[in-house]
């Protein structure tokens, strides 16, 4: 054994646990009596421990009592786990617990329930494609009850027709908030297929968004029809 | 302040008898032929007895072969001598003193003149500050390996630590102790390197 392989392998400390195996032991001894550096760490690690072995019962006769023994748990990492339930931490905790629960019980679902189960005014607003050559729009809308835009399909007999139609939805960042495909139906009265595309309040920000509406064909293959760029004013 | 290395003027002076570097030569090497023996015999006067044999021997064989081929391996040649002393040994008590890990795991005690050392008020202070400086479980930790002297693995079971763990704890504790140690014991344990001065 050389003086890094000591070092590295902890051969003082294993030799002053006793965990050397009798030829390590051995190779160990013979380096430490011709390395002083070894001899100097060894004897203040035994130093160390004869001096510890005085004072530890006094000072380890205070503390708590170590964890009964079966127990496989690691001792550190209960204590880790309880520190969290002690009262420093606990009360808050679950103050704000409540307060969430609380929240969400007396606003958030009685509101969702009211969107869900009553009858509610929309506006609406049509707006006008890009081929058309449409100035971008400015719409006003609120939060509590979204923005409604009238969408005509035409008739799936009429030329140009297509068998259902994809609706991308961008929001002011670009992205794609929402997609939905409708197939086209039969023709309703006044011709033509009347749908109402709903955005609702939640969703909405201040800025542009983009709808753009593609064709599908029997085969799936997708053809861009039109693009709606509007400015959305939110009022509340 | 003298430093000694082990080199062919101090196997030299070891030869001619010169006090100071037999006082070195034996301050030294019973303080690791201690920490050697006592984790193979039990008996404290058979440690004695076999230290004395050894240091004796191996003045006895440098006087006589005027000194070694290689007096920078002065250390080995003390550590070998010892091991055929012991080897006597056993055979003389009928080799019923060995003491290896698997038949009594013994941690490695110390020797009298360390333990007169460590009972300085110093060296007790030092080892005080250590001590409350770990967590109240590593404290508990130490008093059973070494106080308790509880199986390790059993040691370490209870308290959810590994064997590295408990060797990091040592080693932290010791590299913390040995500045104050190294004041303590000034240059008994130091050797300087190609040096030699009065």
């Amino acid at each position: 054994m050389d003086h890094s392989e000591a070092e590295q392998q902890m051969a003082a400390e294993r030799y002053l646990l006793n965990e050397l195996k009798p030829e390590e032991r051995e190779a160990f001894e013979e380096h430490l009596f011709d390395c002083p550096e070894c001899a100097l760490d060894l004897s203040a690690g035994a130093a160390f421990v004869e001096a510890a072995k005085a004072q530890l019962p006094e000072l380890a006769g205070a503390l708590p009592a170590a964890a009964p023994s079966g127990s496989h748990k690691p001792v550190a990492q209960r204590n880790w786990w309880l520190s969290w339930l002690q009262p420093a931490f606990a009360v808050p905790a679950f103050a704000t617990l409540l307060m969430i629960l609380g929240y969400q019980n007396l606003v958030t679902y009685p509101a969702l329930r009211t969107a869900a189960d009553q009858p509610r005014l929309l506006p609406w607003a049509p707006l006008h494609g890009a081929t058309r050559g449409g100035a971008e729009q400015t719409i006003t809308a609120d939060r509590q009850h979204g923005v409604a835009f009238p969408v005509d399909l035409p008739m799936p007999s009429a030329p140009g027709a297509y068998p259902s139609y994809s609706f991308d939805l961008y929001d002011t960042q670009g992205k794609l908030a929402w997609t939905g495909v409708v197939a086209a139906t039969g023709e309703s009265d006044g011709g033509g297929q009347r749908l109402t595309l709903v955005i609702p309040g939640a969703m909405l920000r201040n800025g542009a968004y983009t709808i753009a509406v593609s064709g599908i064909g029997a085969r799936g293959e997708r053809t861009a029809i039109d693009r709606y760029v509007f400015n959305l004013h939110l009022s509340n | 302040m003298q430093l000694y290395s082990f080199n062919a003027g101090y196997v030299e002076s070891l030869c001619a008898g010169d006090p100071s570097a037999q006082e070195h030569f034996a301050c030294y090497f019973t303080e690791l032929l201690q920490l050697k023996l006592r984790s193979r015999l039990q008996s404290p006067q058979a440690i004695e007895d076999v230290r004395q044999e050894t240091l004796a021997r191996v003045l006895t064989v440098l006087r006589k072969d005027g000194g070694l081929h290689q007096p920078e391996r002065l250390g080995a040649f003390v550590n070998q001598v010892c091991n055929h002393v012991l080897s006597e040994h056993y055979r003389a008590a009928g080799g019923c003193e060995f003491l290896d890990a698997k038949q009594c795991p013994e941690p490695v005690s110390m020797d009298a003149d360390a333990l007169e050392t460590a009972a300085a008020g110093q060296i007790k202070d030092k080892v005080r500050e250590i001590l409350l400086g770990l967590s109240p479980q590593d404290r508990l930790l130490l008093k059973a390996v070494f106080l308790d002297e509880r199986d390790r693995d059993e040691v370490c079971r209870e308290f959810g630590v590994d064997r590295d763990y408990l060797r990091v704890l040592l080693h932290r504790a010791k590299q913390e102790f040995k500045a104050e140690y190294l004041k303590k014991i000034g240059n008994m344990m130091l050797l300087g390197i190609n040096s030699r001065e009065d």
